[in-house]
């Protein structure tokens, strides 16, 4: 007998541990070095405590007040240190937490806000046409008016863009709604998931949106 | 965006620690910084076993592991520093543009540039300003890369060593304050010309506070002579400006207006105009000796010795403006032919005809040619003269005789640029005379090696100035942004040294433009002053003029032959006259005739190669009056026999990283004179590489330049479609259908572009352009030698000949042209009289294109609206789509050429971070640091990131690239009018509402001849353009539906010329396709 009885289990230990081996690396690699999970969930924290949910929530602030970029330029922009001072020169003007807002607004030192969405450099993306044609701020960023700190709420990987750039209608809604975090279609969820299609394609049929899907749309 | 020294990872929570924990730990640190570094360099240092090679590159791999998993996965911390107080009117991300002007030697070119964030990127031509079609020159597309010159002079200098700025400024200070103690005894200005009225106020005032000084102008090309001729032909101060759109027979006796003259962009963008195909197009004869761009756009062109010129000339003018003399003798029955049929055609277009003479020429030919002009009726037609302020000029020959004390050199390099002016002797007289030499300049060149005080100048981008262009109106110069480093602007220098209380250069130029603040705003946006300068009317020329006419003229004395040659210095095409010379995009721009990169040559015959017993890249001696220069020989067909031909601006010794070192110094026999006799030439029996992108002249009978003479275009307008005088292959339609077929359907539009042959002229700006739209890198000599430039648009030459002249037009034969090795066209005969044409080449963004279907990766597709497209992250380099593409427009990435330190331009090797140090510091270790920089120093990896267009990718190694029709401005275009479209339909863009972008290549090009837009718009003007009878594909029977169309050539010979036939490369065609059907 040349090979020993426990070679009998051989194939099967070396497929299972295949197999763990495997799901481990696919497993790892998912987790390590997908959009999915290294992007979403990303919370840094930000040199000023500011808070969105009691700015763009409660107080109801639009969100073109600060990034007022964002129909103007492919970047939404940062409001500066003296867009800040517009309302905090009244309001809680001597908090020791808007130390560092007065100190730039007055000495023009910027304020080293972390950034948190970010997609890469090979990918040529405008804020301007998504927010002017329809695009809501909700479908990248989340219901940044419940946020107190700001987190990444969807991947951004190139699959998440191409949902949407295959499918428009499922996702656009009227321009002037563009910037109402909270608006639906209709306060029933089913009843707004099927006026989404319907007046959604309307929209697109009006709007001649296009179904952008090769690569200069996105990649120069 | 950058970490800012208050903002540290201390005081944010960290997500992700696994390894960084590990990282931080000193041991790691130590295991990092210690043991890898010193087992490299040894490896480097002694050469090292491939076994110690395998343990480094083991180290590596584990290091890089260790790293993807520490650092690889986690995003690093980014800032985004928002403004402390938001400025007004200002959105991060969008351009801005602003008007300004570069400034020439005769004039300026108005210029729009486009800025991002303060630094401006990219330079069109100012389309606002009267008669402009919103092109420049490649000079001018080129001038923005000595912005972010890491070589530019940085700092103020008193003999060698740094100076503050504060030290440097007293001491002009006392220097004025010295001279206005004693008149400005002693006290001399060496400028360059320049057309400021700023400049000239100055100088005035200088001219009255110290009254004993002197001013000298000095340029090394001298443009200046059509001014200086025009104002003693008749007499006042004026300077002509040539109408090539009105003329309908232009003689150039040695002007190459389209090429090394000055104000060329409006030349070509004028005799463009008057070239439209068809009945009233105009005629060009040329006489001449190089082959330039105007030859190779000439009806007809006369082969003649720069110093034999004259007599062509004055043969013509017996006939034109009769003189009482025979016609002097010229060398040829032939010549005596052309000439005297050339004579006929001036006179029966009279007033429509006109006569240009080179700036290389002597003053006698340009007084000749006014009379021959004012004879034929064209002054105040072809030729208007505006009324100019005469331009000071005092004979370099006195610097050395007064006795100067202070020397103020204004820019330029004339230690560089004249061997003859007193420099040398100055320099030896100096230490008797005790005196200064302040040098206020851009580089730190020869000149300011031999300088005391060196004060660096600011680019034009950076300064505020005035111009006046060549047809009279005033532009502003107004900087885009703050001095990089600190320079002085030129006016703000010259004030300092005349001791002006007001020393800031926007005021200078405010108090000089004087009027009311609306005015000026006005004149600042629009980039120049409304105001139409009229021509002196009713001028004629001077006795005086005419009596200097009828003087004998010394020509040639001895007749040339090869111990007696002619030398013609010629300003260049890229470098100027050196200016240009570290200006890396320019050395690497293919010479609109030679397409030499990187190098001058000297320019023969082919006859007198032979003669001489040289061959392409023979390295001679060339000896002329008693001073002798090596550089290597290129045969140049059309050149004219027993002429050398020397472009200036090579050779520099203190360019910079670039520049230093590149071709050889023409000026070392340069005496002032363009066209000297007497030279001899020695070879020395060594040989000199040349790096040439197109080194096969020849089109071997393919028709991908499509040509016909005026008749033969009236009588068949069609001629140039597919099936190219009845030979052409038909094209067979393919049996599968196209995706893009159903894809236009829906589609908004389809874009595409014409190249109008009958007005490109090959100068060589939309390659230029190109470049900086698309942050086209540059790769170096060696690498252009194997043909791995990355220019996306190429402008090939072809030369075609006589058929009879070929010894074998059959291109199926051994001996014929295609078998034969390039080397060998330099002794075929058929290259003494040869027909240029030029052909822009980029990819053709074909319907079916050869190159998407073998990618294996479909890095490159088809887009909805017909772009052929590169994805370059999916790229993998495989090189297979170049390989496949029929028009050879691919441009692989062989090296990460944005990387590469300036330095290794010129390198034969190229180094790898593995081997190479920066710094002093190890290049592996830099990159571990921070992965981004390369192997460039800090300095220069900081420049080339402000030089570069945010809106297109920099592409790295292993990528393939190609020309995108400008992909990102037909995006930004869609993206504008969407945003502008809100809610509504309106998104497609038109030409009829201007919404519709131009390519780069296409705003460049002072010909107009490319038209690029919607082809599934009728009324857009590319479709107007591909339904002429003109318009054909190149290449089309390959079945590849190219986008990029071409309008075939008509040329507008004369029947009665001795050299009238159909075009050359009609002629080969037809004859080797005869041949071809009787082989097969």
């Amino acid at each position: 007998m040349i090979f020993p009885k426990w070679t009998n289990w051989l194939p099967l230990a070396l497929g299972l541990g295949a197999v763990l081996v495997g799901g481990g690396v696919a497993a790892g690699v998912t987790i390590y070095l997908t959009p999915k999970y290294t992007r979403a969930g990303y919370q840094p924290v930000q040199p000023v405590p500011f808070s969105h949910q009691v700015h763009a929530g409660q107080l109801g602030l639009d969100c073109r007040y600060c990034h007022n970029g964002v129909e103007k330029s492919w970047f939404a922009n940062l409001p500066g240190a003296s867009t800040c001072m517009n309302c905090h020169n009244q309001v809680l003007k001597d908090d020791p937490r808007l130390q560092i807002v007065r100190d730039s607004a007055e000495t023009g030192q910027p304020i080293p806000w972390v950034q948190v969405h970010k997609v890469p450099d090979y990918v040529y993306f405008s804020h301007e046409v998504h927010v002017r044609r329809g695009m809501s701020c909700v479908k990248c960023h989340g219901r940044v008016d419940q946020m107190d700190e700001v987190k990444h709420d969807q991947s951004f990987s190139m699959s998440f863009c191409l949902d949407c750039h295959r499918d428009p209608a499922s996702y656009i809604r009227p321009v002037d709604k563009v910037t109402s975090l909270g608006w639906q279609w209709s306060t029933n969820a089913t009843e707004a998931a099927k006026l989404q299609q319907t007046e959604g394609q309307k929209l697109v049929d009006h709007m001649r949106v296009e179904t952008l899907q090769s690569c200069s749309a996105c990649h120069r | 965006m950058n970490h800012s020294p208050t903002s540290n990872s201390a005081n944010g929570r960290r997500y992700w620690r696994s390894l960084d924990e590990l990282a931080d730990t000193p041991e790691f640190k130590d295991w990092l910084h210690r043991e890898f570094p010193v087992g490299a360099s040894e490896m480097v240092a002694d050469g090292s076993s491939r076994r110690h090679f395998l343990k480094i590159m083991s180290a590596s791999f584990a290091l890089a592991g260790v790293a993807t998993l520490g650092a690889g996965c986690r995003r690093p911390e980014e800032h985004l520093e928002p403004f402390g107080k938001q400025p007004e009117n200002y959105t991060f991300g969008e351009a801005q543009y602003y008007a300004t002007a570069m400034p020439t030697r005769t004039g300026a070119i108005p210029l729009v540039v486009k800025s991002y964030e303060g630094r401006p990127v990219k330079i069109e031509g100012n389309a606002l300003f009267p008669g402009s079609n919103g092109s420049t020159d490649r000079y001018a597309q080129a001038s923005i890369l000595d912005l972010y010159d890491p070589d530019r002079a940085r700092h103020f200098k008193h003999d060698g060593k740094e100076v503050s700025r504060e030290e440097a400024l007293n001491f002009l200070a006392e220097l004025s304050k010295k001279f206005a103690a004693n008149q400005g005894e002693g006290l001399a200005f060496l400028a360059e010309s320049s057309t400021s009225p700023s400049r000239a106020r100055l100088q005035k005032i200088i001219a009255d506070k110290f009254p004993k000084s002197q001013w000298f102008t000095y340029d090394a090309i001298d443009s200046g002579i059509h001014q200086r001729a025009a104002t003693q032909a008749f007499g006042q101060p004026v300077k002509p400006v040539f109408h090539f759109d009105k003329a309908k027979v232009i003689l150039s006796l040695d002007c190459d207006f389209l090429g090394d003259e000055e104000d060329v962009h409006n030349h070509i963008r004028k005799f463009a105009a008057g070239r439209k195909a068809g009945e009233g197009m105009s005629r060009l004869y040329a006489v001449e000796s190089l082959f330039t761009l105007t030859g190779a756009s000439a009806d007809h062109r006369l082969r003649v010795a720069a110093s034999e010129i004259a007599k062509v000339a004055e043969f013509i003018s017996c006939f034109v403006a009769p003189q009482p003399d025979i016609p002097p003798p010229v060398s040829s029955e032939f010549e005596s032919r052309w000439a005297y049929e050339c004579a006929n055609d001036l006179m029966a277009n009279r007033q429509k005809a006109m006569v240009v003479v080179g700036q290389r020429q002597p003053l006698e030919m340009h007084l000749l040619a006014h009379a021959i002009n004012s004879a034929l009726g064209s002054i105040g037609n072809t030729v208007e003269l505006i009324p100019t302020a005469e331009n000071f000029r005092a004979d370099l020959k006195n610097l050395e005789t007064i006795g100067t004390d202070t020397l103020v050199i204004l820019g330029g390099n004339s230690a560089y640029t004249s061997s003859l002016w007193p420099f040398e002797t100055y320099q030896q007289h100096k230490s008797r005379r005790a005196g200064t030499i302040v040098r206020f300049g851009y580089y730190e060149d020869e000149t300011a090696e031999k300088s005391d005080w060196n004060f660096p100048a600011t680019h034009f981008l950076e300064s505020w100035n005035d111009a006046i262009t060549s047809d009279g109106v005033t532009v502003p110069v107004q900087p885009l942004i703050q001095p990089l480093f600190g320079g002085l602007t030129e006016l703000e220098f010259i004030a300092r040294v005349a001791g002006e209380s007001q020393a800031n250069a926007y005021e200078i130029v405010r108090a000089t433009f004087g009027g009311s603040n609306e005015a000026w705003k006005k004149s600042l946006f629009n980039g120049f002053v409304q105001k139409t300068v009229s021509p002196v009317a009713n001028i004629r020329l001077t006795k005086e003029a005419l009596v200097q006419l009828a003087l004998p003229r010394s020509m040639s004395p001895a007749s040339l032959g090869k111990d007696n040659l002619e030398v013609i210095f010629f300003r260049d095409a890229k470098v100027d006259d050196g200016r240009f010379a570290n200006n890396g995009w320019m050395q690497e721009l293919p010479d609109p005739i030679t397409k030499m990169t990187w190098d001058n040559a000297v320019l023969v015959s082919r006859k007198t190669a032979r003669e001489l017993g040289v061959a392409n890249g023979d390295m001679v001696e060339i000896t002329l009056n008693g001073r002798s220069v090596k550089g290597p020989i290129w045969t140049q067909p059309g050149m004219a026999d027993y002429s050398l031909g020397l472009a200036l601006g090579y050779g520099r010794e203190r360019a910079g990283r670039v520049g230093t070192g590149v071709g050889f110094n023409a000026y070392k026999i340069f005496s002032g004179k363009y066209i000297e006799t007497g030279a001899t030439l020695r070879k020395t029996g060594e040989t000199y590489t040349i790096s040439c992108t197109q080194d096969h002249w020849s089109m071997e009978g393919r028709p991908a330049v499509r040509e016909a003479n005026l008749d033969e275009f009236i009588k068949e307008p069609a001629f140039a479609r597919e099936s190219f005088h009845g030979k052409e292959p038909p094209i067979v339609q393919s049996l599968y259908p196209n995706p893009l077929d159903e894809a236009k359907k829906t589609a908004l539009h389809q874009w595409g572009m014409t190249v109008d042959l009958n007005a490109c002229v090959g100068c060589g700006t939309c390659v230029i352009a190109c470049q900086s739209e698309n942050n086209i890198p540059i790769v170096g000599k060696e690498q252009v030698g194997r043909g791995r430039e990355m220019h996306w648009l190429r402008i090939d030459r072809y030369f075609t000949s006589d058929p009879k002249r070929k010894n074998n037009p059959s291109r199926f034969s051994l001996s014929a042209d295609m078998n034969q090795k390039d080397e060998n066209q330099q002794f075929a005969e058929w290259i003494d009289d040869v027909q240029a044409v030029n052909q822009p080449m980029m990819c053709h963004h074909c319907e079916t294109a050869p190159c998407e279907s073998v990618c294996p990766v479909n890095a490159t597709v088809h887009d909805q609206e017909g772009l052929n497209v590169m994805a370059y992250n999916r790229c993998i380099g495989t090189r297979y789509c170049s390989n496949n593409c029929p028009y050879k427009v691919r441009r692989f990435n062989y090296l990460d050429f944005n990387k590469r330190p300036l330095t290794e331009l010129k390198g034969t090797l190229y180094s790898t971070t593995l081997t190479h140090k920066t710094a002093g510091e190890w290049d592996l270790l830099r990159w571990w640091k921070d992965s981004n920089s390369g192997m460039r120093t800090e300095d220069e990896w900081d420049l080339i990131k402000l030089s570069k267009n945010p809106d297109v990718t920099v592409r790295m190694r292993g990528v393939m690239e190609k020309c995108t029709y400008c992909t990102q401005r037909i995006e930004h275009a869609k993206i504008k009018q969407k945003a502008k479209a809100g809610q509504t339909g309106e998104v497609r863009l038109l030409e009829a509402e201007g919404t519709v972008p131009k390519t780069a290549c296409q705003q460049a090009c002072p010909a107009s001849a490319i038209t690029f837009g919607d082809v599934s718009d009728a009324d857009s003007s590319v479709s107007k353009l591909k339904a002429l009878p003109l318009n054909y594909s190149v290449l089309g029977d390959l079945l590849t539906k190219p986008r990029t169309t071409y309008l075939a050539r008509v040329r507008n010979p004369n029947p009665d010329m001795p050299d009238y036939h159909a075009p050359f490369s009609t002629e080969e065609y037809e004859s080797q396709s005869l041949t071809q059907k009787g082989n097969s």
